[in-house]
């Protein structure tokens, strides 16, 4: 079973690179798990569907900005939360579409697809780094990826991991 | 009117494009204005950074194009260091541009141009998407897309170090070379490339411009302005994305104006209207008159129609039959109906393939001189490539080390906006009447969006939960009376 931990997120434009951040972060400890990949990205639109191809499970983490959280709560969704939405331009196409293509063309994508999304709280100032809010949320994300892997997939790991999942 | 509007232009936009409208005594639309939140800091992050980091850092404004930024940074340092790329460089530059160009056209026009014709404008909501489209087409086609668009991106990949930051631009040249091998590979992608164009115009041929209903919208005054046109012409004012001149037709066809990006500020400025941060740009020598249209207005446009209507044709053989054909059914040059912009947007990717293969096979391609060192002292650089969605700017002054003091990007939606304010302007009286506002609004403007495909710089995704867009109507006391947004 592949599992793909996906990232997105620009991290020069503040928050909404949290979701990268977290990745980055992630790769190191996952790297030795054979059949885990994580991919950081700041692409958004259609390209994603690339990027899912191929893998049986996928855990997306990214940034959101409902309003309706306070900053640095992380939200999780799966496709089935997410409006079929008519976008009218690639600058706004992302996950619901690629889903909803997926399906249409019956490509191989995940069967089980996740979604930890962090509040934000600017993500539009370039170069301002991560508000305080969200960098603690970042740090929770990465405990509660590193939690679920463990969880799902009982490949060997270290009893670093292991010892932050009980802090966690 | 003479009546003073003043909005606060601080409001959070949370994303979204934003509309105001602003409706008179008798409920009827005085003035609709569109807005994009802004890109903030820009000026202050650049700063400090080399000039050479420019391409990376650039490349990363933008999600959804960022080998567009990558381009008209590493052009503006060529100009920086007023050094020249030898031939190779510059051909495998144009190459991988136009292999951009093609994925990125194929992307729009499938996935969401497309669909409003392909499918039907006044289809149910539901249909008119993709999966709309591949209802009409097949699922095979929509592989097809996905499958063509993947094989670019990895060639793109490959000669560009990487796909989402393209790290192969330098300073008179690239990092580098093409070897044979991945020479062959680019033909065969070029090859595909061009297939698929010839197969899009014949889809379209034969879904749209054989419905004389789809014709029927194309032209409708809904979406016609009659404004200037821009765009980078050769040196025979063929179509060019990588290079060349930019060329200024005005809403007759004539040439108005020809010049080199170096001095894009003698002739284009930028406007600042009280309600928004936008700059709207406009043509200097004929100034701006408000958001009019015509000859005495400086307003122009940029993006695939203006690129068609400020060239003499195309540079290659198939496009330029697709050109002749385009101005022989919508009735001769220029043309002034916005969602041409989609047909123009096939035969402008059917020319970037036949480019394509055209570079690939060219046997200097594969030279491995492919970078001349700066030796001059950087002061100022300007690059000019066309961008999918219409001309992009990239200008910066650094001190004598080529550390960035200053810089200024004009994206081509901000060439677009005084038009694009126009359309959502036009758009809204058409459907508000009388205090009645129709939810109707939001595909009307949709659609003109989808045809300018405006790109609000902002965060680069996020989870769409809210579309963005939001419309606000406002009576004649300035009071909020309806907020519209799709959920």
């Amino acid at each position: 079973m592949k599992t793909l931990v996906l990232g997105l997120g620009n991290e020069l434009l503040g928050d909404d690179g949290v979701g990268t951040l977290a990745a980055r972060a992630l790769k190191e400890q996952l790297n030795r798990h054979a059949d885990v990949d994580v991919v950081e990205s700041p692409l958004c639109g259609l390209a994603l569907l690339d990027l899912l191809l191929g893998y049986d499970r996928a855990l997306i983490l990214d940034a959101i900005m409902t309003g309706m959280h306070p900053p640095g709560t992380i939200i999780e969704l799966g496709p089935e939360d997410l409006d079929p939405v008519c976008a009218p331009s690639p600058h706004y196409a992302g996950l619901p579409e690629i889903f909803s293509i997926a399906e249409q063309l019956a490509l191989k994508f995940p069967q089980d697809i996740r979604i930890l999304a962090v509040e934000v709280e600017d993500p539009y100032t370039l170069g301002a780094g991560l508000s305080s809010c969200v960098t603690r949320a970042l740090e929770t994300l990465v405990r509660r990826v590193q939690t679920r892997l463990t969880c799902l997939a009982p490949s060997p790991s270290t009893g670093e991991g292991q010892s932050e999942v009980a802090k966690g | 009117m003479g009546r003073t509007i003043t909005i606060d232009p601080i409001t959070r936009l949370e994303g979204h494009g934003k509309i105001d409208v602003f409706l008179n005594d008798q409920g009827n639309v005085d003035h609709a204005y569109f807005q994009v939140p802004e890109l903030r800091g820009f000026e202050k992050f650049v700063e400090g950074r080399p000039a050479e980091d420019m391409p990376q850092i650039t490349s990363r404004i933008c999600g959804v194009c960022p080998t567009a930024h990558h381009m008209a940074a590493t052009k503006a340092l060529d100009d920086l260091y007023k050094v020249e790329p030898p031939e190779a460089a510059k051909k495998i530059r144009e190459m991988i541009y136009s292999a951009f160009m093609v994925e990125d056209h194929a992307l729009h026009f499938y996935f969401l141009g497309g669909p409003d014709f392909v499918v039907g404008p006044t289809a149910e909501k539901a249909k008119r998407n993709i999966l709309g489209v591949l209802g009409v087409v097949g699922a095979e086609i929509g592989l097809k897309v996905i499958g063509l668009r993947k094989q670019l991106r990895d060639l793109i990949s490959l000669a560009g170090g990487k796909v989402i930051h393209p790290v192969f631009g330098l300073p008179g040249g690239i990092s580098k070379a093409l070897s044979k091998e991945d020479q062959a590979k680019f033909v065969a992608g070029a090859n595909a490339a061009v297939e698929f164009g010839q197969f899009s115009l014949e889809l379209f041929d034969k879904v749209v411009l054989k419905n004389p209903k789809y014709v029927e919208w194309i032209i409708s005054p809904a979406y016609t302005h009659q404004t200037y046109y821009m765009g980078l012409v050769d040196a025979q004012n063929k179509v060019n994305f990588y290079d060349g001149s930019l060329r200024v037709v005005d809403p007759a066809g004539k040439e108005f104006s020809k010049f080199k990006a170096q001095d894009y500020l003698q002739h284009v400025a930028e406007h600042v209207e009280p309600w928004s941060y936008v700059k709207f740009c406009f043509l200097k020598s004929v100034g701006w008159k408000g958001f009019a249209e015509g000859a005495d207005s400086g307003i122009y446009a940029v993006a695939p129609l203006a690129r068609l209507n400020a060239s003499q044709g195309m540079a290659t053989p198939k496009a330029q039959g697709a050109y002749e054909q385009f101005f022989k059914t919508l009735g001769g040059k220029p043309v002034h109906h916005t969602l041409a912009n989609h047909w123009a947007r096939l035969i402008e990717l059917l020319y970037a393939a036949e480019r394509m293969q055209e570079l690939a096979s060219d046997p200097q391609i594969i030279d491995p001189n492919v970078r001349m060192l700066p030796t001059a002292t950087p002061k100022e650089g300007i690059g000019v490539v066309e961008a999918p969605r219409g001309t992009l700017f990239h200008h910066y002054e650094t001190d004598e080390r080529g550390v960035v003091t200053r810089a200024n990007l004009i994206v081509a939606t901000q060439n677009n906006a005084a038009r694009i304010a126009m359309s959502v302007d036009k758009a809204a009286k058409g459907v508000i009447h009388n205090g009645h506002v129709d939810d109707g609004i939001l595909n009307m403007v949709e659609m003109a969006f989808r045809a300018y495909d405006p790109c609000h710089g902002c965060a680069s995704h996020a989870l769409p939960g809210q579309m963005p867009l939001i419309v606000r109507v406002y009576d004649q006391h300035h009071e909020m009376v309806k907020e519209i947004r799709r959920n």
